[in-house]
Protein backbone atom coordinates (compact mmCIF):
# COMPACT_ATOMS: atom_id res chain seq x y z
CA UNK A 1 0.00 0.00 0.00
CA UNK A 2 2.91 2.20 0.42
CA UNK A 3 3.72 1.64 -3.17
CA UNK A 4 0.60 4.44 -3.87
CA UNK A 5 2.33 6.70 -2.36
CA UNK A 6 5.64 7.05 -4.21
CA UNK A 7 6.53 8.86 -7.23
CA UNK A 8 5.86 7.26 -9.89
CA UNK A 9 9.41 7.50 -11.18
CA UNK A 10 10.33 5.54 -8.20
CA UNK A 11 7.47 2.95 -9.26
CA UNK A 12 8.69 1.92 -12.64
CA UNK A 13 12.35 1.72 -11.70
CA UNK A 14 11.81 -0.65 -8.69
CA UNK A 15 11.11 -3.88 -10.59
CA UNK A 16 14.50 -4.05 -12.48
CA UNK A 17 16.65 -4.49 -9.44
CA UNK A 18 14.06 -6.79 -8.20
CA UNK A 19 14.63 -8.93 -10.94
CA UNK A 20 18.18 -8.86 -10.80
CA UNK A 21 18.21 -9.98 -6.81
CA UNK A 22 16.10 -13.04 -7.88
CA UNK A 23 18.80 -13.76 -10.94
CA UNK A 24 21.47 -13.31 -8.47
CA UNK A 25 19.30 -15.77 -5.42
CA UNK A 26 18.91 -18.10 -8.36
CA UNK A 27 22.54 -18.12 -9.34
CA UNK A 28 23.87 -18.33 -5.39
CA UNK A 29 22.00 -21.92 -4.85
CA UNK A 30 22.86 -23.00 -8.06
CA UNK A 31 26.26 -22.41 -6.43
CA UNK A 32 25.37 -23.70 -3.17
CA UNK A 33 23.83 -27.04 -4.55
CA UNK A 34 25.88 -28.03 -7.59
CA UNK A 35 28.66 -29.61 -5.75
CA UNK A 36 26.24 -31.82 -4.10
CA UNK A 37 24.28 -32.48 -6.93
CA UNK A 38 27.35 -33.80 -8.92
CA UNK A 39 28.57 -35.82 -5.84
CA UNK A 40 24.85 -37.47 -6.22
CA UNK A 41 25.46 -38.14 -10.05
CA UNK A 42 28.72 -39.58 -9.67
CA UNK A 43 27.89 -41.56 -7.28
CA UNK A 44 26.08 -43.68 -9.96
CA UNK A 45 28.99 -43.77 -12.56
CA UNK A 46 29.79 -47.22 -13.62
CA UNK A 47 33.25 -46.07 -14.90
CA UNK A 48 36.44 -46.55 -12.34
CA UNK A 49 37.61 -43.51 -12.99
CA UNK A 50 35.29 -40.04 -12.23
CA UNK A 51 34.42 -38.18 -15.09
CA UNK A 52 31.57 -35.96 -15.64
CA UNK A 53 28.96 -36.13 -16.66
CA UNK A 54 29.20 -40.15 -16.33
CA UNK A 55 29.16 -43.00 -18.73
CA UNK A 56 27.02 -45.55 -17.88
CA UNK A 57 24.83 -46.17 -14.99
CA UNK A 58 25.42 -48.93 -12.26
CA UNK A 59 25.37 -49.37 -8.72
CA UNK A 60 28.35 -51.20 -8.65
CA UNK A 61 29.82 -48.20 -5.86
CA UNK A 62 26.93 -48.65 -3.71
CA UNK A 63 27.90 -52.25 -3.83
CA UNK A 64 31.30 -51.43 -2.92
CA UNK A 65 30.61 -49.67 0.64
CA UNK A 66 29.44 -52.89 1.62
CA UNK A 67 32.53 -54.84 0.84
CA UNK A 68 34.89 -52.35 1.65
CA UNK A 69 35.11 -53.22 5.41
CA UNK A 70 36.41 -49.90 7.23
CA UNK A 71 33.56 -48.01 5.07
CA UNK A 72 30.71 -50.49 6.89
CA UNK A 73 32.45 -50.54 10.51
CA UNK A 74 33.14 -47.18 10.51
CA UNK A 75 29.99 -46.21 9.78
CA UNK A 76 28.72 -48.01 13.02
CA UNK A 77 31.11 -46.08 15.27
CA UNK A 78 30.27 -43.10 13.70
CA UNK A 79 26.37 -43.93 15.00
CA UNK A 80 27.21 -44.74 18.20
CA UNK A 81 29.27 -42.14 19.07
CA UNK A 82 26.80 -39.62 17.83
CA UNK A 83 23.92 -40.70 19.22
CA UNK A 84 26.09 -41.09 23.10
CA UNK A 85 27.39 -38.19 23.03
CA UNK A 86 24.37 -36.42 22.21
CA UNK A 87 22.61 -38.52 25.17
CA UNK A 88 25.51 -37.52 27.35
CA UNK A 89 25.33 -34.22 26.22
CA UNK A 90 21.81 -33.84 27.39
CA UNK A 91 22.21 -35.78 30.51
CA UNK A 92 24.79 -33.11 31.82
CA UNK A 93 23.39 -29.99 29.69
CA UNK A 94 19.69 -29.75 30.67
CA UNK A 95 19.75 -29.69 33.93
CA UNK A 96 22.66 -27.17 33.45
CA UNK A 97 20.39 -24.63 31.28
CA UNK A 98 17.43 -25.00 32.99
CA UNK A 99 19.34 -24.30 36.32
CA UNK A 100 21.20 -21.26 35.11
CA UNK A 101 18.45 -19.93 32.87
CA UNK A 102 16.31 -17.75 35.92
CA UNK A 103 19.41 -17.87 38.18
CA UNK A 104 19.72 -14.26 38.80
CA UNK A 105 23.48 -13.76 39.88
CA UNK A 106 26.22 -12.53 38.16
CA UNK A 107 27.94 -15.98 38.43
CA UNK A 108 24.61 -17.50 35.98
CA UNK A 109 25.72 -15.29 32.65
CA UNK A 110 29.15 -16.45 33.53
CA UNK A 111 28.62 -20.05 33.74
CA UNK A 112 26.52 -19.71 30.75
CA UNK A 113 29.48 -18.48 28.44
CA UNK A 114 32.05 -21.02 30.06
CA UNK A 115 29.73 -24.04 29.29
CA UNK A 116 28.99 -22.64 25.63
CA UNK A 117 33.03 -21.90 24.91
CA UNK A 118 33.87 -25.29 23.49
CA UNK A 119 31.97 -24.12 20.30
CA UNK A 120 34.40 -21.37 19.91
CA UNK A 121 37.04 -23.31 20.08
CA UNK A 122 38.85 -24.68 16.54
CA UNK A 123 37.77 -28.15 16.79
CA UNK A 124 41.41 -29.15 15.62
CA UNK A 125 42.85 -27.29 19.16
CA UNK A 126 40.40 -29.70 21.00
CA UNK A 127 41.13 -32.53 19.31
CA UNK A 128 44.78 -32.31 19.83
CA UNK A 129 45.12 -31.15 23.44
CA UNK A 130 42.36 -33.73 24.34
CA UNK A 131 44.17 -36.95 22.76
CA UNK A 132 47.55 -35.93 24.26
CA UNK A 133 45.89 -35.54 27.73
CA UNK A 134 43.58 -38.29 27.35
CA UNK A 135 46.67 -40.39 26.85
CA UNK A 136 48.14 -39.15 29.65
CA UNK A 137 45.07 -39.98 31.98
CA UNK A 138 45.59 -43.52 30.77
CA UNK A 139 42.44 -43.78 28.28
CA UNK A 140 44.37 -43.36 25.15
CA UNK A 141 43.04 -43.36 21.77
CA UNK A 142 39.52 -45.76 22.83
CA UNK A 143 36.03 -45.41 21.98
CA UNK A 144 35.62 -43.78 25.67
CA UNK A 145 38.18 -41.09 24.60
CA UNK A 146 36.42 -40.67 21.29
CA UNK A 147 33.30 -40.53 23.17
CA UNK A 148 34.35 -38.16 25.74
CA UNK A 149 36.00 -35.82 23.26
CA UNK A 150 32.17 -35.82 20.77
CA UNK A 151 30.12 -34.97 24.18
CA UNK A 152 32.55 -31.80 24.81
CA UNK A 153 31.05 -30.56 21.59
CA UNK A 154 27.47 -31.72 22.39
CA UNK A 155 27.27 -30.67 26.12
CA UNK A 156 27.06 -26.86 24.64
CA UNK A 157 24.87 -27.22 21.42
CA UNK A 158 22.14 -29.09 23.57
CA UNK A 159 22.53 -26.30 26.67
CA UNK A 160 22.00 -23.49 24.12
CA UNK A 161 18.96 -24.86 22.69
CA UNK A 162 17.29 -25.99 25.50
CA UNK A 163 18.60 -22.34 27.39
CA UNK A 164 17.05 -21.08 24.32
CA UNK A 165 13.28 -22.65 25.04
CA UNK A 166 13.12 -22.25 28.30
CA UNK A 167 14.11 -18.69 28.54
CA UNK A 168 10.98 -18.26 26.53
CA UNK A 169 8.53 -19.59 28.40
CA UNK A 170 6.82 -17.67 31.14
CA UNK A 171 7.75 -18.71 34.89
CA UNK A 172 3.75 -18.52 36.09
CA UNK A 173 3.25 -22.11 34.31
CA UNK A 174 5.32 -23.84 36.86
CA UNK A 175 4.68 -21.19 39.53
CA UNK A 176 0.47 -22.55 39.04
CA UNK A 177 1.44 -26.08 39.37
CA UNK A 178 3.15 -25.72 42.28
CA UNK A 179 0.46 -23.06 43.71
CA UNK A 180 -2.02 -25.99 43.12
CA UNK A 181 -0.46 -28.22 44.80
CA UNK A 182 1.89 -30.44 42.39
CA UNK A 183 5.14 -31.33 44.03
CA UNK A 184 8.31 -29.92 42.20
CA UNK A 185 9.12 -33.15 40.64
CA UNK A 186 5.81 -33.26 39.26
CA UNK A 187 5.14 -29.44 37.98
CA UNK A 188 9.17 -30.68 36.43
CA UNK A 189 7.77 -33.64 34.87
CA UNK A 190 4.18 -32.33 33.46
CA UNK A 191 4.94 -28.59 32.96
CA UNK A 192 8.82 -28.17 32.58
CA UNK A 193 10.08 -31.12 30.23
CA UNK A 194 7.31 -30.68 27.93
CA UNK A 195 7.62 -27.67 27.20
CA UNK A 196 11.31 -27.60 26.80
CA UNK A 197 11.17 -30.90 24.60
CA UNK A 198 11.29 -29.64 20.87
CA UNK A 199 14.90 -27.20 22.77
CA UNK A 200 16.35 -30.76 23.56
CA UNK A 201 15.35 -32.64 20.51
CA UNK A 202 16.85 -29.36 18.30
CA UNK A 203 20.26 -29.52 20.60
CA UNK A 204 20.33 -33.14 20.17
CA UNK A 205 19.83 -33.02 16.10
CA UNK A 206 22.41 -30.56 15.55
CA UNK A 207 24.81 -32.31 18.02
CA UNK A 208 24.00 -35.42 16.47
CA UNK A 209 24.41 -33.89 12.77
CA UNK A 210 27.62 -32.36 13.73
CA UNK A 211 29.37 -35.34 15.46
CA UNK A 212 29.00 -37.29 12.32
CA UNK A 213 30.76 -35.20 10.38
CA UNK A 214 33.29 -33.97 12.84
CA UNK A 215 36.68 -34.74 10.99
CA UNK A 216 38.68 -32.32 13.02
CA UNK A 217 38.16 -34.16 16.84
CA UNK A 218 37.53 -38.15 15.59
CA UNK A 219 40.55 -37.27 13.05
CA UNK A 220 43.01 -37.50 16.30
CA UNK A 221 41.50 -40.89 18.22
CA UNK A 222 42.03 -42.89 14.77
CA UNK A 223 42.41 -46.62 15.37
CA UNK A 224 40.97 -49.17 13.85
CA UNK A 225 38.37 -49.94 16.57
CA UNK A 226 37.71 -46.03 16.52
CA UNK A 227 38.06 -44.72 13.07
CA UNK A 228 34.73 -42.77 12.56
CA UNK A 229 32.83 -42.43 8.73
CA UNK A 230 34.77 -39.12 7.57
CA UNK A 231 38.39 -40.28 9.15
CA UNK A 232 38.13 -43.42 6.60
CA UNK A 233 36.76 -41.15 3.88
CA UNK A 234 39.96 -39.24 4.23
CA UNK A 235 42.44 -41.76 4.23
CA UNK A 236 40.73 -43.23 1.52
CA UNK A 237 40.82 -39.90 -0.44
CA UNK A 238 44.60 -39.36 0.16
CA UNK A 239 45.19 -43.06 -1.92
CA UNK A 240 42.83 -42.98 -4.35
CA UNK A 241 40.29 -40.71 -6.14
CA UNK A 242 37.21 -43.21 -6.81
CA UNK A 243 32.98 -42.80 -7.11
CA UNK A 244 33.18 -45.21 -3.92
CA UNK A 245 33.66 -41.99 -1.91
CA UNK A 246 30.92 -40.26 -4.25
CA UNK A 247 28.60 -43.44 -3.01
CA UNK A 248 29.42 -43.18 0.55
CA UNK A 249 28.20 -39.52 0.97
CA UNK A 250 25.86 -40.07 -0.68
CA UNK A 251 24.04 -42.05 1.48
CA UNK A 252 25.05 -40.03 4.32
CA UNK A 253 23.00 -37.20 2.98
CA UNK A 254 19.66 -39.79 2.59
CA UNK A 255 20.55 -40.44 5.95
CA UNK A 256 20.77 -37.05 7.18
CA UNK A 257 17.31 -35.82 5.09
CA UNK A 258 15.58 -39.00 5.96
CA UNK A 259 16.74 -38.26 9.61
CA UNK A 260 15.57 -34.67 9.77
CA UNK A 261 11.77 -35.71 8.02
CA UNK A 262 11.38 -37.45 10.47
CA UNK A 263 11.91 -35.08 13.47
CA UNK A 264 10.12 -32.66 11.17
CA UNK A 265 6.95 -35.05 11.10
CA UNK A 266 7.11 -35.65 15.13
CA UNK A 267 8.33 -32.58 16.38
CA UNK A 268 8.25 -29.72 13.86
CA UNK A 269 11.43 -27.47 12.98
CA UNK A 270 9.87 -24.09 13.40
CA UNK A 271 10.87 -24.00 17.13
CA UNK A 272 14.91 -25.59 16.18
CA UNK A 273 16.65 -22.62 14.53
CA UNK A 274 19.18 -22.23 17.44
CA UNK A 275 18.69 -19.68 19.85
CA UNK A 276 21.36 -16.93 19.68
CA UNK B 1 10.71 -22.76 39.55
CA UNK B 2 13.77 -21.84 40.54
CA UNK B 3 16.01 -24.71 39.41
CA UNK B 4 19.06 -25.19 41.55
CA UNK B 5 22.06 -24.10 40.69
CA UNK B 6 23.98 -27.20 41.34
CA UNK B 7 21.82 -28.78 38.75
CA UNK B 8 25.01 -27.46 36.34
CA UNK B 9 27.91 -28.12 38.10
CA UNK B 10 27.62 -32.09 36.68
CA UNK B 11 28.13 -30.33 33.18
CA UNK B 12 30.45 -27.82 34.45
CA UNK B 13 32.73 -30.39 36.33
CA UNK B 14 32.78 -32.49 32.94
CA UNK B 15 34.21 -29.17 31.08
CA UNK B 16 36.67 -28.08 33.49
CA UNK B 17 37.69 -31.58 33.33
CA UNK B 18 37.83 -32.76 29.42
CA UNK B 19 38.00 -28.59 28.09
CA UNK B 20 39.97 -26.68 30.61
CA UNK B 21 42.95 -28.73 31.53
CA UNK B 22 43.57 -30.40 28.58
CA UNK B 23 43.93 -27.16 27.02
CA UNK B 24 46.05 -26.15 30.14
CA UNK B 25 47.78 -29.27 30.18
CA UNK B 26 48.32 -28.50 25.94
CA UNK B 27 49.56 -25.03 27.14
CA UNK B 28 51.79 -26.19 29.59
CA UNK B 29 53.24 -28.98 26.99
CA UNK B 30 54.05 -26.50 24.36
CA UNK B 31 56.61 -25.23 26.91
CA UNK B 32 57.92 -27.66 29.29
CA UNK B 33 59.29 -30.06 26.60
CA UNK B 34 61.79 -28.15 25.46
CA UNK B 35 65.00 -27.52 27.34
CA UNK B 36 64.83 -23.69 26.31
CA UNK B 37 61.61 -22.81 27.54
CA UNK B 38 59.42 -21.06 24.89
CA UNK B 39 61.66 -21.82 22.27
CA UNK B 40 59.16 -23.40 20.44
CA UNK B 41 57.08 -19.63 20.63
CA UNK B 42 60.41 -18.17 19.24
CA UNK B 43 60.70 -20.21 16.46
CA UNK B 44 56.70 -19.80 15.51
CA UNK B 45 56.60 -15.80 16.20
CA UNK B 46 60.36 -15.17 14.58
CA UNK B 47 60.51 -17.46 12.42
CA UNK B 48 59.98 -16.12 8.81
CA UNK B 49 58.33 -19.47 6.96
CA UNK B 50 56.06 -19.27 10.44
CA UNK B 51 55.27 -16.03 10.48
CA UNK B 52 54.37 -16.60 6.37
CA UNK B 53 52.47 -19.05 7.66
CA UNK B 54 50.39 -17.25 10.74
CA UNK B 55 50.19 -14.34 7.93
CA UNK B 56 48.44 -16.67 5.48
CA UNK B 57 46.46 -18.13 7.96
CA UNK B 58 44.68 -14.58 8.73
CA UNK B 59 44.89 -13.65 5.47
CA UNK B 60 43.26 -16.06 4.16
CA UNK B 61 39.85 -16.44 6.99
CA UNK B 62 39.77 -12.47 6.45
CA UNK B 63 39.66 -13.50 2.48
CA UNK B 64 36.66 -16.26 3.00
CA UNK B 65 35.26 -13.93 5.62
CA UNK B 66 35.14 -10.90 2.92
CA UNK B 67 33.75 -12.84 0.24
CA UNK B 68 31.71 -14.67 2.63
CA UNK B 69 29.86 -11.36 3.49
CA UNK B 70 29.47 -9.89 -0.20
CA UNK B 71 27.72 -13.26 -1.21
CA UNK B 72 25.55 -13.57 1.37
CA UNK B 73 24.30 -10.29 2.56
CA UNK B 74 22.00 -9.98 -0.58
CA UNK B 75 20.87 -13.50 0.34
CA UNK B 76 19.87 -12.37 3.93
CA UNK B 77 17.84 -9.28 2.84
CA UNK B 78 16.28 -11.52 -0.01
CA UNK B 79 14.94 -13.80 2.76
CA UNK B 80 13.90 -11.17 4.99
CA UNK B 81 12.74 -8.35 2.81
CA UNK B 82 11.69 -10.26 -0.34
CA UNK B 83 11.14 -13.82 -0.08
CA UNK B 84 7.73 -13.41 1.46
CA UNK B 85 5.96 -16.91 1.36
CA UNK B 86 8.90 -18.60 -0.38
CA UNK B 87 11.20 -17.68 2.41
CA UNK B 88 10.65 -21.39 4.10
CA UNK B 89 12.32 -23.04 1.03
CA UNK B 90 15.50 -20.06 0.83
CA UNK B 91 15.99 -21.19 4.21
CA UNK B 92 15.75 -24.96 3.91
CA UNK B 93 18.11 -24.32 0.48
CA UNK B 94 20.48 -22.10 2.75
CA UNK B 95 20.71 -24.94 6.01
CA UNK B 96 20.47 -28.11 3.52
CA UNK B 97 24.38 -28.24 2.79
CA UNK B 98 25.07 -28.22 5.68
CA UNK B 99 23.80 -31.48 6.25
CA UNK B 100 26.13 -32.44 3.89
CA UNK B 101 29.76 -34.15 5.00
CA UNK B 102 32.72 -31.81 4.43
CA UNK B 103 34.01 -34.29 2.37
CA UNK B 104 31.43 -34.59 -0.17
CA UNK B 105 31.60 -31.27 -0.87
CA UNK B 106 35.21 -31.21 -1.40
CA UNK B 107 34.55 -33.92 -3.27
CA UNK B 108 32.34 -32.32 -5.70
CA UNK B 109 34.53 -29.81 -6.16
CA UNK B 110 37.48 -31.86 -7.37
CA UNK B 111 35.37 -32.96 -9.49
CA UNK B 112 34.02 -29.54 -11.04
CA UNK B 113 37.78 -27.97 -10.97
CA UNK B 114 39.74 -30.93 -12.07
CA UNK B 115 41.91 -30.90 -15.31
CA UNK B 116 39.57 -32.28 -17.40
CA UNK B 117 36.17 -31.07 -14.52
CA UNK B 118 33.24 -29.65 -15.59
CA UNK B 119 34.34 -26.25 -15.63
CA UNK B 120 37.55 -26.61 -17.77
CA UNK B 121 35.78 -28.27 -20.55
CA UNK B 122 32.76 -26.24 -20.24
CA UNK B 123 35.36 -22.84 -20.68
CA UNK B 124 37.20 -24.69 -23.57
CA UNK B 125 34.14 -25.63 -25.10
CA UNK B 126 33.10 -21.74 -25.27
CA UNK B 127 36.17 -20.39 -26.13
CA UNK B 128 36.93 -18.61 -23.71
CA UNK B 129 40.05 -20.63 -22.80
CA UNK B 130 42.59 -21.96 -24.56
CA UNK B 131 44.13 -24.31 -22.25
CA UNK B 132 42.64 -25.65 -19.12
CA UNK B 133 43.26 -23.60 -16.05
CA UNK B 134 44.80 -25.06 -12.99
CA UNK B 135 41.84 -24.56 -10.54
CA UNK B 136 42.40 -27.42 -7.99
CA UNK B 137 45.22 -27.29 -5.74
CA UNK B 138 45.24 -23.38 -6.13
CA UNK B 139 44.24 -20.73 -3.44
CA UNK B 140 41.39 -20.21 -6.11
CA UNK B 141 39.54 -23.66 -5.16
CA UNK B 142 40.66 -23.07 -1.41
CA UNK B 143 38.21 -19.84 -0.98
CA UNK B 144 35.23 -21.52 -2.74
CA UNK B 145 35.42 -24.52 -0.91
CA UNK B 146 35.68 -22.60 2.64
CA UNK B 147 32.90 -19.88 0.97
CA UNK B 148 30.68 -22.80 0.43
CA UNK B 149 30.94 -24.27 3.56
CA UNK B 150 30.78 -20.72 5.71
CA UNK B 151 28.15 -18.75 3.87
CA UNK B 152 25.00 -19.74 4.91
CA UNK B 153 26.71 -18.65 8.66
CA UNK B 154 26.81 -15.68 7.28
CA UNK B 155 23.47 -15.48 5.93
CA UNK B 156 21.07 -16.60 8.72
CA UNK B 157 23.39 -14.57 11.27
CA UNK B 158 22.68 -11.25 8.89
CA UNK B 159 18.90 -12.34 8.37
CA UNK B 160 18.14 -12.51 11.95
CA UNK B 161 19.38 -8.84 12.25
CA UNK B 162 17.67 -7.77 9.24
CA UNK B 163 14.49 -9.34 10.72
CA UNK B 164 14.60 -7.02 13.77
CA UNK B 165 14.97 -4.13 11.49
CA UNK B 166 11.83 -2.29 10.97
CA UNK B 167 10.83 -1.67 7.12
CA UNK B 168 9.04 1.55 8.02
CA UNK B 169 12.35 2.93 8.68
CA UNK B 170 13.12 2.57 4.80
CA UNK B 171 9.86 3.42 3.50
CA UNK B 172 10.06 6.68 5.26
CA UNK B 173 13.56 7.28 3.24
CA UNK B 174 11.57 6.53 0.31
CA UNK B 175 8.56 8.82 1.11
CA UNK B 176 11.04 11.42 1.38
CA UNK B 177 12.44 11.19 -1.67
CA UNK B 178 15.79 8.76 -1.55
CA UNK B 179 16.81 6.82 -4.29
CA UNK B 180 16.53 2.88 -3.61
CA UNK B 181 20.35 2.87 -3.31
CA UNK B 182 20.49 5.83 -1.14
CA UNK B 183 18.13 4.45 1.11
CA UNK B 184 19.80 0.94 1.51
CA UNK B 185 23.49 2.74 2.13
CA UNK B 186 21.98 5.20 4.17
CA UNK B 187 19.33 3.26 6.52
CA UNK B 188 19.31 -0.34 6.22
CA UNK B 189 22.70 -1.20 5.61
CA UNK B 190 23.99 0.37 9.08
CA UNK B 191 21.27 -1.02 10.99
CA UNK B 192 22.49 -4.58 9.76
CA UNK B 193 25.92 -3.74 10.72
CA UNK B 194 25.46 -5.60 14.41
CA UNK B 195 24.57 -8.79 12.28
CA UNK B 196 27.69 -8.44 9.62
CA UNK B 197 29.94 -8.26 12.82
CA UNK B 198 28.02 -11.12 14.66
CA UNK B 199 28.43 -13.21 11.08
CA UNK B 200 32.12 -12.11 10.13
CA UNK B 201 33.51 -13.01 13.61
CA UNK B 202 32.05 -16.52 13.46
CA UNK B 203 33.10 -17.14 10.13
CA UNK B 204 36.70 -15.64 10.55
CA UNK B 205 36.65 -17.55 13.42
CA UNK B 206 35.20 -21.25 11.54
CA UNK B 207 37.39 -20.42 8.57
CA UNK B 208 40.43 -20.19 11.03
CA UNK B 209 40.28 -23.58 12.34
CA UNK B 210 39.41 -25.44 8.90
CA UNK B 211 41.97 -28.11 7.48
CA UNK B 212 40.04 -30.46 5.35
CA UNK B 213 39.15 -27.83 2.64
CA UNK B 214 42.51 -26.64 2.80
CA UNK B 215 43.73 -30.29 2.52
CA UNK B 216 41.83 -31.99 -0.26
CA UNK B 217 41.32 -28.51 -2.39
CA UNK B 218 44.80 -26.83 -1.29
CA UNK B 219 47.21 -29.43 -2.77
CA UNK B 220 49.93 -27.41 -0.66
CA UNK B 221 49.23 -24.60 -2.10
CA UNK B 222 48.17 -22.46 0.94
CA UNK B 223 50.05 -23.72 4.52
CA UNK B 224 48.05 -22.98 7.18
CA UNK B 225 48.34 -23.08 10.86
CA UNK B 226 45.81 -26.01 11.16
CA UNK B 227 47.13 -27.63 8.42
CA UNK B 228 50.43 -27.71 9.99
CA UNK B 229 49.29 -29.13 12.77
CA UNK B 230 47.57 -32.45 10.91
CA UNK B 231 50.94 -32.07 9.50
CA UNK B 232 52.64 -32.57 12.93
CA UNK B 233 50.85 -34.67 13.92
CA UNK B 234 50.85 -37.31 11.05
CA UNK B 235 54.60 -37.00 9.78
CA UNK B 236 56.89 -34.77 11.95
CA UNK B 237 55.38 -35.71 15.13
CA UNK B 238 57.04 -32.87 17.03
CA UNK B 239 53.97 -32.87 19.73
CA UNK B 240 55.41 -30.05 21.59
CA UNK B 241 55.86 -27.82 18.32
CA UNK B 242 52.38 -28.56 17.56
CA UNK B 243 50.84 -27.71 20.93
CA UNK B 244 52.54 -24.32 20.82
CA UNK B 245 50.85 -23.96 17.33
CA UNK B 246 47.40 -24.86 18.57
CA UNK B 247 48.12 -22.46 21.33
CA UNK B 248 48.71 -19.74 18.96
CA UNK B 249 45.55 -20.29 17.03
CA UNK B 250 44.07 -20.62 20.33
CA UNK B 251 44.68 -16.89 21.06
CA UNK B 252 43.39 -16.18 18.10
CA UNK B 253 40.22 -18.07 19.13
CA UNK B 254 39.90 -16.31 22.40
CA UNK B 255 40.37 -12.35 20.83
CA UNK B 256 37.05 -13.35 18.38
CA UNK B 257 35.48 -14.69 21.22
CA UNK B 258 35.96 -11.80 22.97
CA UNK B 259 35.83 -9.32 20.51
CA UNK B 260 32.04 -11.43 20.34
CA UNK B 261 31.33 -10.61 23.99
CA UNK B 262 32.23 -7.42 23.55
CA UNK B 263 29.65 -6.79 20.92
CA UNK B 264 27.07 -8.89 22.87
CA UNK B 265 27.30 -6.08 25.67
CA UNK B 266 27.49 -3.64 23.63
CA UNK B 267 24.59 -4.76 22.20
CA UNK B 268 22.56 -5.48 25.56
CA UNK B 269 22.02 -9.15 24.60
CA UNK B 270 22.05 -11.40 27.32
CA UNK B 271 23.80 -15.11 25.89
Amino acid sequence: MIRRLLPRKVRAESCAPDAALLLYVVLFFAFMLLPIIIVVVVAFSATEYITFPIQGVSLRWFRRIYEYRPFFNSLRVTLEIAFLSALFGALLGVPAALALTRWKHPIASLAMTFLLSPLSMPFIVLGFALLFFLSAVGFGASFLSLLIAHTVVSLPYVVRTVAGVYRGLSPNLEESALVLGASKWQAFRYVTLPMIRPGIFAGCLFAILLSVDNLPISFFFGSPATSTLPVVMLSYLENSFDPSIAAVSTVQLVFALTFLLVIERFYGLKGMAPAS
Amino acid sequence: MAFSPWLSAPAALFLIAFFVLPLTDNALRSVASQAAAGANYLKLLTDPYYLWVIGVTIALSAAVTLASLVLGYPIAYFLVRKAGRWSSLIIFLTVAPLLTSIIMRTFGWRVLFARRGLLNVLLLDAGWIERPLALLNSPVSVVVGLVHVLVPFMVLSIASVLQGINPRLGESARILGAGRMRTFWLVTFPLSLDGIATGSILVFMLANGSFVTLLLLGGGSLQTLPLLIYQQFTTTRDFAFGAAMSNVLLVLALLCLLLQLVLIRRRGVKT
